[in-house]
């Protein structure tokens, strides 16, 4: 099962790297598809403000809206979550093409091995070696893990909004709370399994282009420089572990909001829609540091690119 | 390689490009990228911690004395430091993706000028203008809403009326404010679709490399 969606991010056999990529444009359809859905959730907000002296009506209506507004923001996010697959894709088409380029244009260097162990680089500090260094553990967690973390994501969602839907059907006030209540923690925690997986996928791409630059090293015969794990991937992944938890957390206490609606529920929602919110955000500004990350690492490799083609070593 | 599908673009050339000696360096939108990431990566994580501590002290004012003119306003408070939050995050996002694509333009005209190539370097294609007009639209879409927010909340008094005024200003910028984000997120979506074509024009070039 983890092969099988592992192969989703390198090349098919045979796929021609001139070829337009299908993720992109899946993506960018998705994307579109959950532009589309908010548009109507604002047409449903502004009706709704309409009729705020009719409680029970604008109560319906605030509660399918934010279903379907919660839906749209997974559909765009699941659509970069395969336009990632996409890059990954197409990181590998590269790692060939430098494969088989570089020969070509390196330097005849003097043959002799450069020195292993820790080095400092422009870009900091990079580990020598002479072979590709095995896969860091968060590697191989994110290779694992994007996958059923969208899978999950999405499935949440989808949950999410049918119990809105449910909800907008209540006319008892205490029933509508309880629905609304699990409503918005399903909806939640599968926006924060969604960004998770983005989250993973961004660490498979890291993970491409440390494996890809070594393996295009080893195949020089040069001395494979790494670069090494920068504050900036430890402080993604320690955002992304603490958004997603927080993401559960007001999973179980909206849970508990649902389970005892009738105790003033208005204060807990006051507070448990910006924990929510809190949830995302940390996991978003854990994506800005992995995005960081990567530019960082392209960085290094166009440095260690030049460094071969300039001295063959 | 001759059973495949030949695309619409097999060669650099087939790209929109300029041709140079010397690499291009950083456009504008990439070169403020480098700069404004962090900046707007600082102010995300204060504007989330200070909307969860209005909602806290929103909440408590809630449960002592129940709807009142404050927790109107506090509503309105929250709403907008926790997008304020959001509006920073999407751009810093938006910012290091400018970066990703900086390094790979000038990265990639360093390659082919020592290499002592024509430097070929993709013209900005029509997904990285999307991106960066998405980016400006979702911007005013967010952040109008909020200092409407803030306005609102000044407006509020304690009368029926007024609350009830209140909720609805609340569910209308709710409204704006939630299609503000899907756009943000879509424009982001057009920055990482512009890395896969970057790509392909860079796969395509350095195979082209020894050949020339």
């Amino acid at each position: 099962m983890v092969a099988r969606f592992e192969a989703l991010t390198v090349p098919k056999p045979g796929e021609d790297y001139r070829t337009p990529s299908k993720q992109r444009q899946i993506g960018l359809l998705l994307a579109f598809v959950g532009v589309v859905l908010a548009a109507v959730t604002l047409i449903a907000n502004i009706a709704a403000a309409g009729d705020v002296g009719d409680g029970t009506s604008t109560r319906e209506t605030l509660a399918w809206s934010f279903g379907l507004t919660t839906t749209a923001f997974g559909t765009v996010k699941l659509g970069i979550a395969v336009i990632l697959v996409g890059i990954l894709v197409r990181l590998w088409f590269r790692v060939k093409a430098v494969q088989e380029t570089l020969p070509h244009l390196k330097a005849q260097g003097d043959g002799s091995a450069g020195p292993t162990g820790t080095i400092d680089t422009g870009w900091g500090k990079a580990r020598a070696t002479n072979s590709v260094p095995d896969p860091l553990p968060i590697h191989k967690m994110a290779k694992t893990m994007w996958f059923p973390m969208l899978a999950m994501g999405f499935m949440a969602l989808i949950a999410g909004l049918v119990v809105s839907l449910v909800a907008a059907g209540q006319s008892n006030t205490g029933s509508f709370n309880s629905a609304f209540a699990w409503a918005q923690g399903t909806q939640f925690l599968g926006e924060a399994m969604l960004l998770g997986g983005i989250s993973f996928l961004l660490g498979s791409i890291l993970a491409a282009l440390r494996a890809g630059g070594g393996l295009v090293q080893e195949s020089l015969g040069i001395t494979v420089k790494t670069l090494k794990m920068p504050a900036t991937a430890k402080a993604f992944v320690g955002l992304m572990a603490l958004g997603v938890m927080l993401g559960v957390t007001q999973f179980v206490l909206y849970g508990y909001v649902a389970v005892n609606a009738s105790n003033n529920p208005g204060a807990w929602f006051a507070w448990l829609g910006p924990l929510r919110e809190l949830s995302l955000g940390l996991i978003l500004a854990g994506i800005v540091l992995a995005l960081y990350t990567i530019g960082t690492a392209l960085s290094f490799q166009f440095g260690r690119i030049k460094e071969i083609v300039a001295t063959g070593r | 390689m001759s059973t495949q599908t030949k695309s619409p673009e097999a060669l650099s050339t087939d790209f929109k490009i300029d041709t140079s000696t010397h690499s291009l360096g950083l456009n504008k939108p990439q070169q403020v990228g480098g700069k404004l990431w962090l900046p707007m990566f600082a102010m995300a994580l204060m504007a989330f911690a200070a909307g969860f501590i209005v909602s806290l002290i929103q909440a408590s004012e809630l449960s002592d004395n129940g709807v009142s003119d404050t927790t109107a306003a506090l509503n309105h408070v929250k709403a907008g430091v926790m997008f304020i939050g959001f509006a920073s995050v999407f751009s810093a996002i938006t910012f290091a993706i400018a970066r990703i694509l900086g390094v790979f333009r000038s990265g990639g005209g360093e390659v082919q000028e020592l290499a002592g190539r024509p430097v070929h370097t993709m013209k900005m294609p029509p997904t990285a203008k999307i991106m960066m007009g998405g980016m400006m639209m979702a911007m005013m879409l967010i952040l109008i809403p909020v200092v409407l927010h803030f306005v609102y909340a000044a407006d509020v008094s304690n009368t029926a009326a007024s609350l009830e005024l209140s909720e609805e200003r609340f569910i209308v910028l709710e409204g704006f404010r939630r299609l503000g984000v899907a756009v943000y997120l879509a424009s982001i979506a057009f920055g990482l679709a512009t890395i896969i074509r970057v790509l392909r024009f860079q796969a395509i070039r350095i195979r082209e490399l020894p050949q020339i």
